[in-house]
């Protein structure tokens, strides 16, 4: 099932995450019930926000490997509170499979309070991912803004992993507070990678000797190249950069988007995250900006 | 339709053949409850077949307001999972607007990721339809597309004919029962045939001044052209119209019980103010206008586009419940006229 999921996406799937599957799931396909994921490491990225390090496993404990693309996202289980979305922060090119929680209701909340050693549920990969063959011999810019960051992290290691096949690939990033960067550590391993890094921040403190200022002023400054791009963040912040890009020669169809909505299945039955007529779960969570640039 | 499995139930015999029926699976039927006609167990009890088609559709046997999605037993920090076997039922008396409202649904949850608790209740459930010869005041099937004729979709089709009923297969379980209980049943009289054929088309005849059948440029250019404002203040964003809808299947999850429990589903709407909001507090459609407009676009574009059927059966139950005067048929001939 796994694999049919990804068949969806065929565009979007990649050779590097594939031949991972070593077995079939062993859950029935169509069912609500989820697999159980180790917490096998916690890191701290933000006040609010941790990094949590996950090993999916089968009914004897084994390490079942989930396979996935940038993008996609999980539907993650605190048995008691319930379920909810959460996008994929490690790339399918690395070990372990990662997830990215900023505190935000209890359901985040009771994430959060997991230790290592502690199991969520976690059902997926849902969603379409990024369109990675029609990036792969492009230009690549990357603007995440706040919690929006994390999604993005899985494009830029895959990238960073897979560096030959892409062009100039710039990533711009704006939070709120130096405090409420993701990923500080992995900045310098990008630049390694000959990936352009730009970060600011809206509320600088003493320790702050960056960028000040939106995501936006950070293009100005990097002057990306047209290509394909990645988005994920605020709807202003979205609608701000997309704006920037096509002035930058950016095509609509090239400015891919991550959205967020409420979800309930992850399957498109239970209708919370439909925007028009898409349903973000399955359409998305990855739409380009001619498709909906209405809709945000 | 000359049917070589067309056959005559006498009036008298249906209540020995449910019986029997219900000797090997639950059957469900419309019954007085409360003074009004509803889908239940049945228990040998009087059928209200002469009322209103119930307000509660039989879709609900499919996709119930509630119902039990897994359970959850915690030992030593590991989970166990276990999942309800389906239920084999017999749903009698279901009318082709139900019939299509479940066509649709199983173009939504059995595409792509089918969804497993449906299929297997639809898997497990016969349906003996029966064609609705007196359509209620409130229906506008014909106009779309979805009745009162039952087409498809059933195991047994039964139309009453006064005396007793003509009833048809539809499927091998149809035959089956036909042919398992085959002493209720007695060959049908050509002229038993020609009279179902007389009285369908008295109850279309009935049904023929309540609109035509929508034309889905017109639908567009009717919402398009809709004064949504108005109608949001109209509606009292009570889910009603949802909650009573055959098609309607958005539905929220949650969980009870810690360390061990239940992951339940539960009906939701769109209507609701909360229905979109996220947990940062950002609402997609925060306007009951907005959340009517998608209601229509939904059932009126979106899920056509989908399904190749329209998302509205035509059973008129939404106008039955509406305390906001937003009644949806009239307002939608108002908008199309």
């Amino acid at each position: 099932m796994k694999i049919d999921r990804l068949k969806m996406g065929t565009d979007t799937f990649d050779g590097l995450g594939g031949g991972r599957i070593l077995r079939a799931a062993p859950a029935k396909p169509e069912s609500y019930i989820p697999y159980q994921a180790e917490v096998v490491d916690i890191d701290v990225e933000s006040s609010n926000t941790y990094l949590l390090s996950l090993r999916p496993m089968d009914e004897e404990d084994d390490h079942v490997p989930i396979n996935y693309s940038p993008g996609q996202f999980l539907m993650v289980s605190v048995f008691g509170l319930g379920e909810c979305p959460i996008s994929i922060a490690s790339s399918p090119t690395r070990d372990p499979l990662q997830i990215c929680v900023r505190e935000a209701g209890r359901i985040t909340q009771g994430i959060m309070a997991a230790r290592i050693g502690d199991v969520l549920g976690i059902r997926g990969p849902f969603g379409n991912g990024f369109p990675l063959g029609s990036m792969r011999g492009e230009n690549v810019l990357i603007a995440g803004g706040g919690s929006g960051f994390a999604t993005l992290r899985s494009l830029i290691n895959y990238i960073a992993d897979d560096r030959e096949k892409f062009k100039e690939v710039t990533v711009v990033y704006g939070a709120r507070t130096p405090q409420d960067l993701y990923f500080t550590t992995e900045y310098g391993s990008w630049q390694a990678a000959e990936i352009e890094v730009g970060i600011t921040v809206d509320m600088i403190d003493a320790t702050w000797k960056g960028d000040v200022g939106l995501v936006t002023s950070l293009l100005a400054d990097l002057d990306p190249a047209p290509g394909a791009s990645a988005l994920c963040g605020p709807p202003m912040m979205i609608r701000a950069v997309a704006k920037d890009l096509l002035g930058r020669g950016f095509l609509k169809q090239d400015i891919h988007i991550s959205l967020e909505r409420h979800m309930k299945c992850g399957v498109g039955k239970c209708e919370h995250c439909t925007m028009g007529r898409y349903h973000v779960c399955t359409d998305g969570p990855i739409f380009s900006y001619d498709v909906v640039e209405d809709l945000i | 339709m000359t049917s070589t499995t067309a056959f005559f139930l006498r009036r008298e015999d249906l209540i020995h053949l449910l019986e029997e029926l219900s000797g090997t699976v639950e059957v469900v039927a419309p019954v007085l409850v409360w003074d009004e006609a509803a889908f239940a167990t049945w228990r040998g009890e009087a059928l209200a077949l002469d009322d209103k088609n119930p307000l509660a559709s039989p879709v609900e046997f499919f996709l119930p307001k509630k119902e039990v999605l897994f359970r959850y037993v915690q030992y030593s920090g590991r989970y166990t999972f276990s999942e309800d076997p389906p239920k084999a039922r017999l749903i009698f008396g279901m009318r082709a607007c139900d019939l299509r409202a479940l066509k649709v649904i199983d173009g939504i949850f059995g595409a792509d990721l089918s969804d497993l608790p449906y299929a297997s209740k639809r898997r497990s459930t016969i349906i003996v339809a029966l064609n609705c010869t007196s359509p209620g005041e409130g229906c506008f099937c014909r106009s779309m597309g979805s009745g009162p004729v039952a087409e498809e979709g059933y195991d047994l089709l039964l139309t009453d004919l006064g005396r007793g009923y003509l009833v048809e297969a539809g499927s091998p379980a149809g035959v089956y029962i036909l042919r398992a209980h085959h002493r209720h049943f007695e060959e049908a009289d050509p002229e038993d045939i020609k009279e179902k054929g007389r009285l369908l088309a008295l109850a279309e005849e009935k049904m023929i001044k309540r609109g035509p059948f929508p034309n889905p440029e017109k639908i567009r250019e009717a919402i398009d052209g809709a004064d949504w404002e108005e109608a949001g203040r109209r509606c009292l964003a009570c889910g009603g119209c949802s909650f009573v809808c055959p098609v309607c299947h958005c539905f929220s999850v949650l969980d009870q019980g810690v360390p061990d429990g239940e992951r339940l589903r539960c009906r939701d709407s769109c209507i609701l103010s909360g229905f979109s909001r996220m947990t940062s507090g950002a609402n997609p459609r925060p306007d009951p206008g907005e959340r009517l407009r998608h209601w229509y676009l939904d059932k009126f574009l979106y899920i056509p586009e989908k399904t190749g059927l329209f998302g509205c059966v035509g059973c008129g139950r939404c106008s039955r419940v509406c305390l906001g005067e937003a009644d949806r048929w009239s307002f939608f001939k108002e908008a199309t006229e």
